[in-house]
Parts: C-alpha cells; structure tokens; sequence
C-alpha cells in the first residue's frame, strides 16, 4: 500500500505548487474570457475586429518568426564552428557565448539604444565614413527590434546546439562522405537531420522567448512597434482593461502552441528519431 | 573490376608529430592485407590516409590508375567499415545502405532493390525496416558491411571492425567478411591490433611499429620465420637470445650467450649463421632438460599447458621460457639446461 502511494506523496507538493500558482490562475484568466456579459466569444471578437490589435498579432508573430529564423541560421553556424574546434577552445566560445546572458536583458537592450539612436554610435560612424549626409531611423524600427532579440537569443541557440552538434559522431560524417556525400549533402542528409532535436529545443525556446518579450520592443520598438507583451502590459497596467488583457494572454497561449507543434511537425519529417 | 592500392613513400604528421614515416605498400588486385599492431603504430593512420580524412606531408597514393594523394574524400570510391559501425541513427537500415547509391544518383526504385538484394547477402532482410537503435552489435556491423559492399566500391577497408563483438560473432563476421571479400575479389585493407584475426583472414599482414612496416609477408611467414626482433616478439617468440658464433665446423656452429653458455646449431638447418646473431625461440623452442649440454638453468615457477610443462627458467644471461616433457615434471629450483629445438627456432639479425 505504502509503496503505491509513494511516488504520489513525492510529486505531491510540486504538483500543489504547479495547480494553485499556475494551473489555477491561468484556468480563471481563460473563464473570464469566455465569461464576458456580451456574449461568450465577445472579448475575441473585439480583439480581432480591431484593425491596430490585429496588426499588434501580426506584428509579433512575424517578429518573432524572423527572430527565430536568424538566430536559428547564426546560432547553428557558430555552434558548428565551436563544435569543431579542440576542447580547449571549445569552452572559451561556450563562455564567451554566453557571456551576455550574465547581463539583464534590460541592459542588453539599452546597449541598442546607444548603437542605434540618432546621435549613436552606428550614425556617427556611417556620418564619418561618409557612407551616410544625415542620420539613419533605426530606433523604433521593426529591424531594431529583431536586431535586438536576435542578439539576445542566439547565445541560448548556440548552447542548444553545441551540445547536440558535438554529439554527432565524427565517424558517421566520415562515413557519409566516404559513400560519396559531397560536404553540402553530408550537411543536408545527416548532419542537419542529427541537430533536428536541438534545433527544435532552441526554436521554440526563441520563438517562445521573442513572442512574449516586453522589454525589448518596449525600449527599442517604443509605441509604433508594440508586440503582444508591451500591449498586454497595457491593457492590463494602463487601462486596467483586465478582460481584454486576459483575451491577449488567451491568444498567445494558442499561437505558442500552434507554432511550437508545427515545428516539431516538421523536425520528425526531417529525422524519425527527433522528439 | 580489381585493381591495385599503391602507397608510396608516404609520411604523415599530427601537428608537429610524425605518425608515419615513408611508409609504403602495395595491395595487389583483389587481395587483403593487414595492418597488425598495437595503438599508436600508425594502422589507423594509414588507412585515415587512404579513405582522404588525412593528408600526408609526403609521398603518394594510387588506386589502380587513379592518384588519391589529394582528392577529396567523398571522390575516391572506397568501401569503409568503421570499429563503431557508423550508422546513420535517423535512417532505417535500408536507407543506410541506399546511402551511397543515392550519392550516386540512382532512382528511389533502383536504391531499394539493390539495398535489399545487398540485404539478403548479409541475412538482413527481415530487418530492412527498423532502425539502427533496434539492432544487436553483430546486426548493425553487417549492415555496415552491406552499406560498404553496395556501392561495389574498387578499394574495402576495415577499421577494426570486430573489436566492440563477442569472441564467437568475431570468428563467424570474420569468415563472413573473407567470404564477401573473396566472392567480389574486391582489393581490401583491414586494420586490427588482434592478431589471430589478422593471420586468419588476410593474404598478406604488415606488422607496423612506431609508424612502420616491420614486415610485410604471408601468415605463415610471418609466423615461422619472423624478419626481425619486433616481429618476433610480436608472434609470440617469447626467447631472444645474443648469441656469437665462437667456432665453426662444417655446418654444425658453436654459438655462446654474453654469459658464456654455448649451443651447437646446424647451418643445415638455419642456412648462413652470421657471426653475431639472436637466437629467437618460442617456449616449445626451448626443451628443459636434465642433460649438461645447452645453458645451464636453474628452474623458477612450472605452469601446466596441458601438452607440457612450462618453466620459468632462470640463466644468467637472463630469464627464459621453456618446456619440459610432462613425464617428468621438475620442482623450482632445480638446475637444468635448456636446448634448442632447430625447427622450432629462428636465427635473426643482431639487434646491435
């Protein structure tokens, strides 16, 4: 009897903790939506009738669908280049790598705002090189946004898949190319398909990352380029419209969800064995 | 279609180390040769060298008409089998060995027939679907094998490939190789620090040390008439004795150790004795007797062969291995002699 109960009495606690501070606050966030005096689709109507509100969704998925792809692209790169290099300069990159994140993210994004402002260090060095007459928009941009996400997140993609890279056996790339795989094809047919589960593990990590970001488009995208987060913030914090702040927590949960499954979709059609 | 493999001169470096040194061999059409020897004697190398994973400093490679010396790896056309198999974990065990087919552009019909005719020769059909993580170690080495044989490649090689097997699937993967190999006649190099696997499935062996070939002949050579002390050694010449030749009458020589001990050997038997030499004898070699010729011995630990009794036998120019006939078996301690046996040894250079 006592043996039985055992495994249950020691996920209990966890699983108290998991139900009453997550499960339970999230499950009223998403009654309330459905709850509303005008009807149970209401709030969502409201929200996809309005034209800024749709182009905030957009906006955030399409940001956060760029972020990933680039991070993916520079932290596969540079995570195959540390993966070759000898052990010991292998952990001088990994360090290196992920240096920044010992800084808050909020740190990280003010540094943009020195790079990118009008009086930055980016103009004033296209001014002196004379490759620019005035200086350059790039705060509040969408690029500056992504530019500055993509910095954040690829030291996570590089420790992901610095891991899973130099866990592919030497011996099975020497293999392939011994059966005539030119280096693109050993690329493309094994390599790649090896990483899959550590792409798959830093993409979502990226994308979940980018599309609930605050910080960064608060700071770098300022009011033309709000995102969901900084628009949820908001609604709930500014305009103390809590109904509509839990409608755009409501969505996000859906669209994380949604991407995330079409990845991984798509990471087993490329490797069976990936999760 | 068998053609040769032709290394020459070829040296190879590590960084700053010279892992071989003007090494070169050649693999006539359709045989197998060894490299025999312990880790670090630079097999591995060489065959790193072949497949185009490694470039020498020096020195040249061919195969058949073909100069390998510096032509990419995926361009050379040669069949590998690795110690660790080298399966491709997110392929089914068809579509590992369909690898090579499809680098060569064959249709997706003409992949799957061959694979699984290849399949069948291994005994793998029933596995053509799984994946190599469902496979046993002697499964994933012959899937190994079919993946090399397929692409019916002018050059095989085998990089220790029965070292992670149990002692009876070696025996039957290694017949099962030599097999494969002799029915395609393919020209193959096969590496292994296991010597009875060497002797048992090669044409020709090389023993290698320090990055060179000691000595490069058939099984049965190398095993009866070792060229040197290191080969000797190597096949279980367990005896080296320094003799020098201190009287000559006719064929019958008169040879004495640096400690004055002498022996009588018949050129006869060993050809041309030069006048300094070593006597080198495997513990059959060397009878322990009662008698007063040969040198003298007092007797250490007896160990049971089954077939005889082993001595340790002590001299004082040094510590032997001999056998004694089991009819009389000798206690520790006892002085003795310890005779050679003529066909049982081999008279080579000095080392000096």
């Amino acid at each position: 009897m006592m043996k039985r109960l055992t495994p249950w009495i020691l996920v209990g606690p966890a699983s108290l903790l998991v139900l009453a501070f997550l499960i339970l606050p999230v499950g009223a966030t998403l009654v309330e939506t459905f709850a509303d005096p005008k009807g149970w689709l209401a709030p969502y109507a409201a929200f996809f009738n309005s034209g800024f509100r749709r182009t905030v969704l957009y906006r955030t998925i399409e940001v956060s669908l760029i972020t990933t792809i680039l991070s993916v692209i520079l932290g596969f790169i540079a995570a195959y280049v540390v993966a070759q290099m000898p052990a010991r300069w292998k952990s001088i990159m990994i360090i290196a790598a992920v240096f920044p994140l010992l800084t808050g993210v909020v740190v990280r994004s003010f540094a943009w705002l020195i790079l990118l402002g009008k009086n930055g260090i980016l103009n004033n060095l296209l001014l002196s090189l004379g490759a620019i007459s005035e200086p350059l928009t790039m705060l509040y941009t969408k690029g500056a946004v992504i530019a500055a996400m993509v910095y954040l997140f690829v030291p996570l993609m590089i420790l992901t898949l610095a891991g899973v890279l130099e866990g592919i056996p030497k011996d099975v790339t020497e293999a392939a190319s011994s059966l005539g795989a030119p280096p693109f094809a050993v690329f493309r047919q094994v390599i790649l398909p090896l990483a899959m589960p550590g792409l798959i593990v830093g993409a979502v990590l990226v994308f979940t990352g980018s599309f609930t970001s605050y910080a960064t488009p608060q700071l770098l995208g300022g009011e033309s380029q709000m995102m969901m987060g900084t628009f949820l913030y908001q609604r709930a914090m500014v305009t103390f419209d809590w109904t509509g702040a839990s409608t755009v927590a409501a969505i996000m949960v859906v669209v994380t969800i949604t991407i995330v499954v079409l990845m991984t979709r798509l990471a087993r059609r490329m490797n069976p064995m990936a999760a | 279609m068998t053609v040769s493999l032709t290394l020459d001169n070829v040296t190879a470096h590590y960084g700053s180390t010279q892992v071989l040194q003007d090494l070169s061999l050649a693999i006539a059409a359709g045989e197998l040769v060894s490299l025999l020897g312990a880790s670090g004697c630079g097999k591995t190398t060489t065959l790193r060298l072949v497949a185009g994973f490694l470039e020498p400093t020096s020195g040249s490679i061919r195969l058949g008409d073909r100069d390998l010396t510096r032509m990419p790896a995926h361009q050379r056309d040669i069949g590998l089998v690795f110690q660790n198999y080298a399966l491709f974990p997110h392929l089914s065990v068809r579509d590992n060995v369909a690898f090579g087919l499809k680098q060569r552009g064959l249709g997706s019909v003409e992949r799957k027939a061959k694979a699984d005719t290849m399949l069948e020769r291994v005994g793998l059909s029933a596995f053509a679907e799984r994946m190599p993580a469902a496979l046993s170690g002697g499964q994933k080495q012959r899937v190994a094998l079919a993946r090399a044989l397929v692409i019916e490649p002018p050059l095989l090689m085998f990089d220790e490939p029965l070292s992670n097997l149990d002692a009876k699937l070696r025996v039957d993967m290694r017949v099962e190789i030599r097999r494969l190999q002799r029915a395609n006649g393919t020209t193959s190099l096969y590496v292994t620090h296991d010597q009875e696997e060497a002797f048992s499935i090669s044409d020709r062996v090389a023993i290698m040390n320090a990055g060179r070939i000691m000595q490069l002949d058939r099984p049965e050579v190398l095993y009866q008439r070792p060229a040197n002390s290191f080969v000797a050694r190597f096949v279980g010449f367990e005896n080296l004795i320094d003799m020098t030749v201190t009287e000559r009458n006719g064929a019958s020589v008169k040879a004495t150790t640096p400690a004055g001990a002498s022996v009588f050997l018949s050129q006869d038997v060993f050809g041309a004795i030069p006048d300094r030499f070593v006597l080198a004898a495997r513990p059959d070699g060397l009878a322990v007797t009662r008698s007063e010729d040969g040198i003298p011995v007092t007797l250490g630990i007896r160990t049971y062969l089954g077939r005889a009794y082993q001595y340790q036998c002590m001299a004082q120019s040094g510590t032997y291995l001999g056998n004694g006939p089991l009819t009389e078996p000798l206690e520790p301690g006892t002085a003795a002699s310890l005779v050679p046996v003529p066909e049982q040894c081999c008279i080579l250079p000095s080392d000096a």
